[in-house]
């Protein structure tokens, strides 16, 4: 059984004028202790998606199932009970402004109804994970954006939960903090086992923590599965523009006959465009190169211009896919 | 009128005047507070949201912030006398004072209310606060500093109504700015009650601006 569980979610709001479906027939299975991206362009969809998993929003049809409870057969205050255990981390923070540090860990704890003893023993062990224990006394507006969602991740992990949901948690932050950040929750997940639910539109999120990542696209899942899954070989043009987003080559000077290769592991450390063109004598133009690691693995891909003649273009094919590289033809659009 | 008449009448106007005022604003805001609430948790984008009752209040509230003070207080006669005995004096003046205020009131808080975050409110829901920890932990507190803003307004507007009041029978400095300025054209006493309601005005204004800029969080030191 998986800890999370959307079966055919769907969400429609009405309007006056019209109704928009934010979301159709969602199916996705969260195990315990994944970091689980959900990447999708903004308007997909992926902010009413993680408000339906806790029921911020409630679904138009479909259900939503933690730890084998399906939320909409829960009364309220069950609901609320079940909210301590699903906690939620934001863009902008959503600190309480008139209380400090201190005053907003507690919150949580205030609002799970714990005694105020308890309340401040876990706020110092809660200072210790997330690093702030010499700003516990100020407020909001004296931390800078990266302290703020430090805060915030204190209080979300306060009442002990078993899922972090982070909306858009680091696209408020600079790269520097958005590291930091992104770390701090990577610890939480392997020391504490929590499970991570990422909303993000930012591939480079998704790339630096995830182990899983589901992409939204206009409201439909779009496709899932593990980050090297995806990374390496995209099903739907939506994961190929995500993923290969940072690329930067112009579509226009498109022309001629062109291929991207992907390498994967020990493949991205061989010099393969070298001993294309000695053993094959042929010349290619590299359009565009990319090499990332993705949660640990290297991951690269090229894009070759190949030469006119066509018995030429195959031989460089065929001599690719004998190195084992995974080749395919860009027609049109370079995404 | 000479110093040894002024004096004693001045101060006994002044203790009429803040005693009626602060008396109001404190039922007022009695009053004020629930309708307020009630307000912001049934309209259409609140966390409970009930149309009908919001569209009830909503119309109710107008009402009675349209009516003119003075009209108010004649129309309230009869439940003045009910509940004070009588229709004038400075205790007989609360209940319209109240009256015309309460609403008043109301929506300032509303509008304090609406002020928050709904970022911070969402990020409660999220933690499983129910409807009362939100009013009670995030509402309320979240909003103090323009609270504390309104109640300044609010008690200004209620110490200009209080001096209204002495045209028909209302007690305070309003009544001795009517009795002896306007009908016996003593015009120093005019002049004085006058000058004595801008410092009362003044002090209320300073008093509530200091209170909220302390009480504010927000600001860096």
């Amino acid at each position: 059984m998986s800890l999370i569980e959307l079966r055919n979610l769907t969400k429609t709001f009405k309007g006056k004028t019209q109704t928009v479906e934010a979301l159709r027939n969602i199916n996705l299975n969260i195990e315990q202790g994944d970091i689980y991206g959900i990447i999708g362009m903004s308007g997909a969809g992926k902010s009413t998606l993680v408000r339906c998993i806790n029921f911020l929003e409630q679904p138009t049809s479909g259900s939503v199932v933690i730890d084998g409870k399906d939320l909409a057969s829960l009364a309220p205050k069950e609901l609320r009970q079940l909210r301590q255990q699903v906690s939620m981390i934001f863009q902008h923070f959503n600190l309480l402004q008139q209380r400090n540090v201190r005053g907003n860990i507690a919150f949580a704890m205030e609002i799970a109804g714990m005694k105020k003893a308890d309340i401040d023993k876990r706020i110092d062990e809660l200072l210790e994970i997330v690093g702030l224990a010499d700003r516990q006394h100020n407020y909001p507006s004296q931390l800078s954006g990266g302290q703020q969602q430090r805060v915030a991740i204190a209080r979300a992990l306060a009442t002990n939960p078993k899922i972090i949901l982070c909306d858009e948690a680091t696209s408020a932050l600079d790269p520097t903090t958005t590291t930091s950040i992104l770390n701090l929750l990577q610890e939480i997940n392997r020391k504490l086992g929590i499970t991570i639910v990422i909303i993000t539109h930012e591939m480079s999120v998704v790339e630096s923590i995830c182990t899983h990542v589901a992409i939204i696209d206009d409201g439909v899942l779009a496709e899932s599965g593990t980050v090297e899954q995806i990374f390496s070989q995209p099903k739907t043009a939506v994961a190929r523009k995500l993923i290969f987003r940072k690329s930067g080559a112009d579509n226009s000077l498109i022309g001629e006959r062109m291929i991207r290769i992907v390498f994967e592991g020990s493949s991205s450390s061989e010099p393969v465009i070298s001993d294309l063109v000695t053993q094959c004598h042929v010349s290619v133009s590299i359009f565009h190169a990319d090499i990332r690691n993705v949660s640990g693995k290297v991951f690269g891909q090229m894009i070759l211009q190949l030469p006119e003649d066509k018995l030429q273009q195959e031989k460089v094919i065929y001599y690719l896919q004998s190195r084992n590289l995974r080749v395919e033809e860009v027609t049109g659009n370079v995404h | 009128m000479s110093i040894e008449r002024m004096v004693p009448l001045m101060l006994e106007g002044i203790r009429d005047t803040l005693y009626m005022t602060t008396v109001s604003t404190l039922f007022a805001y009695l009053l004020g507070m629930p309708l307020a609430i009630l307000l912001v948790l049934t309209s259409p984008k609140g966390l409970t949201p009930k149309p009908l009752v919001y569209r009830v209040m909503d119309a109710l509230v107008n009402v009675f912030r349209s009516i003119p003070f003075l009209i108010l207080m004649i129309l309230v006669i009869p439940l003045t006398r009910l509940i004070a005995g009588k229709s004038y004096g400075s205790t007989a003046t609360i209940v319209p004072l109240v009256i015309a205020a309460a609403p008043y009131v109301a929506r300032m808080i509303e509008s304090s209310l609406l002020e928050v975050d709904p970022g911070v409110i969402e990020a409660a829901q999220s933690m499983g606060a129910s409807v009362p920890a939100i009013i009670f932990k995030v509402l309320i507190p979240e909003a103090k500093t323009s609270l504390i803003v309104g109640a300044t307004i609010s008690s200004g507007t209620i110490l200009g109504y209080s001096a209204m009041s002495g045209a028909i029978g209302g007690g305070g400095l309003g009544q001795i700015a009517i009795t002896y300025g306007y009908n016996r054209y003593q015009t120093d006493v005019l002049i004085i009650t006058v000058v004595l309601l801008i410092v009362l005005m003044q002090i209320f204004q300073i008093v509530g601006m200091y209170i909220s800029r302390k009480t504010d969080k927000r600001i860096r030191e």
